[in-house]
C-alpha cells in the first residue's frame, strides 16, 4: 500500500487512541481494572486442599494466573466493546467525522484508522494486565511463564472481532443494543461451547447415554452453533494452552483462530460498505 | 471548479433536490441562496459526499464527488461547526494540518497563520469548551482556511458571529476572493453575499430559480433581497 493512503489511517489511528485515554471514563476503567488484577496477588498465597492433598506452590500459580488470564480476557472484551459503541457518534457530535471526511481522506481509510486506534487501545489495556500478573507470577512467586504473554496477544484476535462487530452493529441500531448484541454473542460462544466441553467429558456422555440411549443425539444443534459461532473462548483456551506449553498446534487447535478471524473478515467487509452509504452528518 | 449535473436527491417522500445543474467557474464567489429547508445545506453534502444523490452527478476540479482525491484542495466550514471539547483550538488546528500530510514543524508554522487570520491570537491555547459559539466558529474557518485551499465551502460562516465578526469575515473572504480562491458560499446574509459574491443561484423546495451573477439578477432600483422574497414567495 502506497504510504499516502496509510498516512491518514496511522493518524486517525494516532487521534483515535490519544481521544480513549484522555477520557476520564477509560482512566477510571484502566486504574480500577489494575487494582482488581494486584489484588489477586493474596490469592496465590493460600493453601489450596484437592482431594486431601495439598497442592504445591507452583501448581497453584499456574492454575491461578490461567483463571486470571481468562477473566483478563473476557473482561477486557466487554471493556473494548463498551469503548467501540460510541466511537462513531461521538466523532459525529463532535464534528470531528466532517472536519476529517471533508478533507482527501476516504472512508474506508477513516473507518480502518478507528478500527485500529481502538484494537490497538485494547490489545494495549489486556497486555499491561496481562504484564502485571506475568510480572507477580516471575518476580514475587519465582514462577516464571514466558507463553503467558504471547498467550495474551493471540487473545487480540478476540478483540479484533468485538471492535469490528460492535462498530458495525453500532451503525445500524443504537450504541448500548449494539453492545448488548456483541455481548449476546460472546455469551451464546461461551455458553456453546461449554456445553461441548461438557458434552465430550465421560460424565457428560453418561448422562446423555442414560437420558436417550443414543449418545448425544440432541446436541447436534449446539453443534452447529458450536462449529460455526464466533469462537471467542476457543480463541481464549487455544492461547491459555500456551502458558503451559501443553497444545499441538493442529488445524483442530487452530479451526478457533481461523473461526474468528473469518468473521473480523466478514464483518469488516460489511461495515465498510456499510459506512460507505452512511450519511455524514 | 464545480460542477452539478441534473441532481436530484430524495430522502423517503421528500425531495430535498429536484433536478438541479449548475457550475461554478474557477476563481468565482458564488453564492447558494435559498429559504431554510430548501436544499442548500443538501447540496453542499453532496458536494462533499457526505450524502449521495439520488440521480445526477457531481464534480470537483473536474473529479466526480464520490472520490476523496476531489477534496485535495477544498476547505469546509459546517453550519454549527462543532469541534471536540477536550480539544484546545490549537490542538484542533494541528490535527487538521496534520490530516493534509504536513509534518509537525510545516503544521505548526501553518496554524500560526491561521491563529493570526482567524483573529485568536492568545486564545488558541485554552480548551473549545470555554469558548463562545463565535470562536468555534472562527476556529471552524481557521480549519477551512488550513493548506491553502483552492476552493472553500462555507455553510453559513458568520453563524453566531457578532457584527465585527461578520464585518471580519467579510474582509478576509474578500481577500481570498482577490488572491483567486474560489468561494461557494451558503448564506442567509444577503447584504454580506451582495458584498462578497460575483454570483448566485437561488433555490427554493429544492428547484433552482435562478442562477446568474447578482449584478444581472438584481434589476434597477432592487436589492438582492427584493429580488430573493419576489422569486421564493412568488
Amino acid at each position: 500500500m502506497e504510504t499516502s493512503k496509510l498516512s491518514p489511517i496511522t493518524r486517525i489511528t494516532k487521534y483515535t487512541l490519544i481521544d480513549e485515554v484522555q477520557q476520564r471514563s477509560f482512566v477510571i476503567m484502566f486504574v480500577f481494572c489494575a487494582i482488581c488484577v494486584f489484588l489477586i496477588r493474596g490469592c496465590y498465597q493460600g493453601n489450596y486442599v484437592v482431594n486431601g492433598q495439598s497442592l504445591d506452590a507452583a501448581t497453584i500459580v499456574r492454575m491461578l494466573s490461567k483463571a486470571t488470564f481468562h477473566v483478563i480476557g473476557a473482561g477486557v472484551m466487554v471493556i473494548s466493546a463498551l469503548l467501540s459503541m460510541r466511537i462513531f457518534r461521538r466523532d459525529r457530535t463532535e464534528g470531528m467525522q466532517s472536519c476529517i471526511l471533508s478533507k482527501p481522506i476516504a472512508r474506508w481509510q477513516y473507518a480502518m484508522g478507528k478500527i485500529v486506534g481502538l484494537w490497538a487501545l485494547s490489545v494495549l489495556f489486556m497486555f499491561i494486565l496481562h504484564s502485571i500478573v506475568f510480572l507477580i507470577t516471575s518476580i514475587n512467586l519465582k514462577v516464571f511463564m514466558p507463553g503467558y504473554l504471547i498467550a495474551s496477544l493471540l487473545c487480540s484476535i478476540n478483540l479484533l472481532f468485538v471492535v469490528i462487530a460492535v462498530l458495525l452493529l453500532s451503525l445500524l441500531m443504537s450504541d448500548i443494543v449494539a453492545f448488548l448484541c456483541v455481548l449476546g454473542v460472546g455469551a451464546v460462544g461461551f455458553v456453546a461451547d461449554g456445553i461441548a466441553a461438557a458434552s465430550h467429558s465421560q460424565i457428560g456422555q453418561a448422562m446423555v447415554q442414560q437420558s436417550s440411549g443414543n449418545p448425544l443425539s440432541d446436541l447436534t444443534w449446539w453443534k452447529v452453533v458450536y462449529f460455526f459461532w464466533p469462537k471467542l473462548l476457543g480463541v481464549q483456551q487455544l492461547a491459555s494452552s500456551l502458558i503451559d506449553s501443553e497444545s499441538s498446534l493442529g488445524f483442530g487447535s487452530i479451526y478457533p483462530i481461523i473461526n474468528v478471524l473469518i468473521y473480523c473478515l466478514i464483518l469488516g467487509v460489511f461495515l465498510f460498505k456499510r459506512f460507505r452509504n452512511e450519511d455524514i452528518v | 471548479m464545480i460542477e452539478l449535473k441534473n441532481v436530484t436527491k430524495r430522502y423517503e417522500s421528500l425531495t430535498a433536490v429536484d433536478d438541479v445543474s449548475f457550475s461554478v467557474k474557477t476563481g468565482e464567489s458564488f453564492a447558494l441562496l435559498g429559504p431554510n429547508g430548501a436544499g442548500k445545506t443538501t447540496i453542499v453534502k453532496m458536494l462533499l459526499d457526505f450524502t449521495r444523490p439520488t440521480s445526477g452527478s457531481l464534480s470537483l476540479n473536474g473529479i466526480p464527488s464520490t472520490l476523496a482525491e476531489c477534496r485535495q484542495s477544498v476547505g469546509y466550514l459546517a453550519e454549527n461547526n462543532h469541534i471536540p471539547p477536550s480539544l484546545s483550538g490549537w490542538q484542533y488546528l494541528i490535527r487538521c494540518a496534520e490530516l493534509l500530510d504536513m509534518n509537525r514543524s510545516e503544521a505548526a508554522d501553518h496554524c500560526r497563520r491561521i491563529v493570526e487570520l482567524i483573529g485568536m491570537q492568545g486564545r488558541e491555547n485554552t480548551k473549545i469548551s470555554t469558548y463562545s459559539k463565535g470562536m468555534v466558529q472562527r476556529f471552524g474557518l481557521g480549519a477551512a482556511l488550513m493548506g491553502n485551499p483552492k476552493l472553500l465551502i462555507l455553510d453559513e460562516p458568520t453563524s453566531g458571529l457578532d457584527p465585527i465578526g461578520i464585518r471580519e469575515i467579510r474582509l478576509l473572504l474578500e481577500s481570498l476572493k482577490d488572491q483567486g480562491t474560489t468561494i461557494f458560499l451558503n448564506s442567509h446574509l444577503l447584504s454580506e453575499v451582495e458584498k462578497i459574491c460575483d454570483t448566485a443561484a437561488i433555490i427554493n423546495r429544492g428547484k433552482l430559480l435562478v442562477k446568474d451573477t447578482i449584478s444581472d439578477i438584481v434589476k434597477d432600483g432592487e436589492t438582492l433581497e427584493d429580488v430573493f422574497v419576489r422569486l421564493v414567495k412568488g
